[in-house]
């Protein structure tokens, strides 16, 4: 008999490649044995682990929707050896993908309510699949209206174009609203930062759940913009990183406290992570 | 449980006899250190060795071990896994170390259970030995141990004069006593007087006298506490407490790659060391010393006790007694446990 081995990746090759930002790049990944592409299934707000061989191995959050059954999507920002080797890659190119792990966002607590999401550049790729997972027709007579509010530095920052100004406004009981930092030529939309522009909106706090994600300074003052709001921590979900090896509570480093982020988390409310040591 | 004795001149017959079906891992000196190794012959075994300065663990969970190989080209990936146990004997464990098993058990075998330490664990049988002297260092009993007692193996041996004390207990233990018994003789009576004699002289040695009561609640009201930093300052970050720790789990995983072939290697590692939680931002969740030593003792002495049930020190001393600047895990204990909250 084969007795599963965690750490032993799946192998897996690229089909597509979307070159989102000046850095941030979509790879479109299939499973190369289609069973194990059947069988597979990830919740929103989960994480896998991908390899490139020779240069090791790095977690990254699964940005494609759960309902996508033919591939599976990781949005990478080029930024350290693992993901300046995964952008080097083409379309063909092997790598192995092991997991999906950790917890997801409460999509079972969050039926019957509406969705705020806030999202920071590639801060979008964790919120991504819950949105899409919402969305899909077998779901979105479950989930009430959702609001997203994302910015980024610039137009070019902004990833997910075709489903942030097309796919996302065109579905009945979705808005969005998109900022970016600072003017520029051909921008006609809302200038100015993440937090200042929720209190703008006033998004109202009755029956939703709030998901964030983004640079730690956007989700600082974004919360504080929550609470004037009336926002309570319960109601509010981030996904945290950090660095790991194994992915499932044997290498260590991703504690904080007595929980690891790759099983306890990445998806914590912010009542808990309250709780927890300030090592995050 | 199977109870015999097993007079010392027979010890060597004993070990050869296991040497024909297992691989005998033993305690054996290199130089002026113990340390545990698979050994060719019966003979070369360190029986009445002290402690050994790196933890016998390093047999389920090697301090660098090939996971499996990769070979990439353009069309194809091969992953071959690498998976080592032979059926072995893990022989002469001390009862701190027998409880450190337990306590990497909670780790390595929860569910995803992990491969190479599960199938090590598996295939071997282990042989602890209770201790004959007390070592500066150590506090087992601290933590419930005794230094007489093999919890957690399949078969106690017991120094009790001119033999062993042999107690079998587990079925694995069991058999394997009952297949030759003509090495052994009954117990005799008395002997249960005898070692309660030898464990409160034993005890009685011990530098230090450790009480751990309350201790979880009392760290978790002092982690914002001065202390951590006033210790860390003479903390060289060295991470060799980690490294001779029975109970520390942690592992890096690198390649090392040749061309398009290469090994996927899983490494010790330690929480002490700077770049261990370093992200690739550059953002550092523990980017000061202090933080990363109370890390380790809060590691020790609070979080795996909330996470698995089980303390994650098991009072062996051995970071005790490498330490080069004197951080003591008895000291610590003792101030946080007479620190104001």
């Amino acid at each position: 008999m084969k007795v599963a081995n965690p750490l032993l990746p799946q192998p897996a090759t690229i089909i597509d490649i979307i070159q989102e930002t000046g850095d941030v790049k979509t790879f479109r990944v299939v499973l190369d044995d289609p069973d194990a592409m059947a069988a597979w299934r990830h919740r929103p707000g989960q994480t896998a682990m991908v390899s490139v061989f020779g240069v090791g191995e790095a977690m990254f959050c699964l940005a494609s929707s759960p309902t996508s059954r033919d591939w599976i999507e990781f949005s990478i920002r080029r930024a350290g050896k693992v993901t300046t080797a995964i952008h080097q890659l083409e379309p063909g190119a092997k790598i192995g993908v092991r997991g999906p792990y950790g917890n997801s966002f409460p999509v079972e607590a969050m039926r019957g309510n509406d969705l705020l999401v806030i999202g920071g550049g590639i801060g979008l790729a964790p919120l991504r699949p819950l949105v899409n997972f919402m969305i899909a027709p077998e779901n979105r007579k479950d989930y009430g209206n959702i609001e997203i509010i994302y910015g980024a530095r610039s137009y070019g920052d902004l990833c997910y174009k075709e489903e942030v100004f097309r796919t996302w406004p065109e579905t009945p009981g979705v808005t969005v609203w998109t900022t970016i930092d600072a003017p520029e030529e051909g921008w006609e939309g809302h200038v100015g930062f993440v937090p200042a522009y929720v209190a703008e909106i006033k998004p109202a706090p009755e029956n939703k759940f709030v998901a964030i994600c983004g640079p730690p300074v956007m989700i600082k003052f974004t919360l504080k913009e929550l609470e004037k709001l009336g926002f309570k921590e319960e109601q509010i979900y981030t996904t945290l990183e950090m660095r790991m090896k194994c992915g499932i509570g044997k290498c260590g480093r991703c504690n904080i406290g007595a929980k690891f982020v790759c099983r306890d988390g990445p998806v914590f409310n912010l009542a808990a992570l309250k709780e927890l040591p300030p090592e995050y | 449980m199977v109870l015999k004795l097993l007079k010392k001149e027979r010890l060597l017959s004993f070990l050869e006899r296991l040497m024909q079906k297992f691989l005998l891992v033993a305690p054996v000196r290199e130089g002026n250190l113990t340390v545990y190794r698979p050994v060719k012959a019966a003979a070369e075994v360190a029986v009445d060795a002290p402690k050994s300065v790196v933890p016998p663990k390093e047999w389920f969970f090697p301090q660098t071990e090939e996971i499996y190989r990769y070979a990439t080209s353009k069309e194809n990936l091969v992953l071959e896994e690498n998976v080592l146990a032979p059926p072995a004997v893990l022989f002469g464990v001390r009862p701190c170390d027998l409880r450190s098993f337990q306590v990497l058990d909670a780790v390595f075998l929860q569910e995803p259970a992990d491969r190479y330490y599960a199938a090590r664990r598996e295939n071997t049988l282990l042989i602890g030995m209770s201790c004959n002297t007390a070592c500066p260092e150590c506090f087992c009993t601290a933590y419930g141990i005794s230094p007489l007692k093999g919890t957690g193996a399949d078969i106690h041996l017991t120094d009790i004069g001119t033999a062993y004390l042999v107690e079998a207990l587990t079925p694995k233990g069991e058999e394997i006593v009952l297949q030759d018994p003509e090495f052994y003789e009954e117990k005799v009576a008395g002997i249960d007087e005898a070692l309660r004699a030898k464990e409160q002289a034993l005890t009685a040695e011990f530098a230090v006298q450790v009480a751990v009561t309350d201790l979880p609640a009392k760290m978790a009201a002092l982690f914002n506490h001065p202390y951590w930093e006033e210790l860390s300052r003479r903390c060289l970050g060295c991470g060799i407490c980690t490294y001779v720790c029975p109970t520390c789990h942690c592992f890096d995983i690198t390649d090392e790659n040749r061309g398009n072939t290469g090994k996927r290697l899983r490494c010790w590692d330690a929480c002490l060391f700077r770049d261990y939680t370093l992200h690739t931002s550059g953002h550092n969740p523990r980017h000061a010393l202090h933080q990363r030593l109370r890390n380790r003792f809060f590691h020790k002495l609070k979080y795996n006790l909330d996470r698995y049930g089980i303390e994650g020190c098991v009072g062996c001393g051995r970071c005790v007694a490498l330490c080069p600047v004197n951080i003591d895990i008895r000291e610590v204990i003792a101030t946080v446990r007479g620190l104001q909250v």
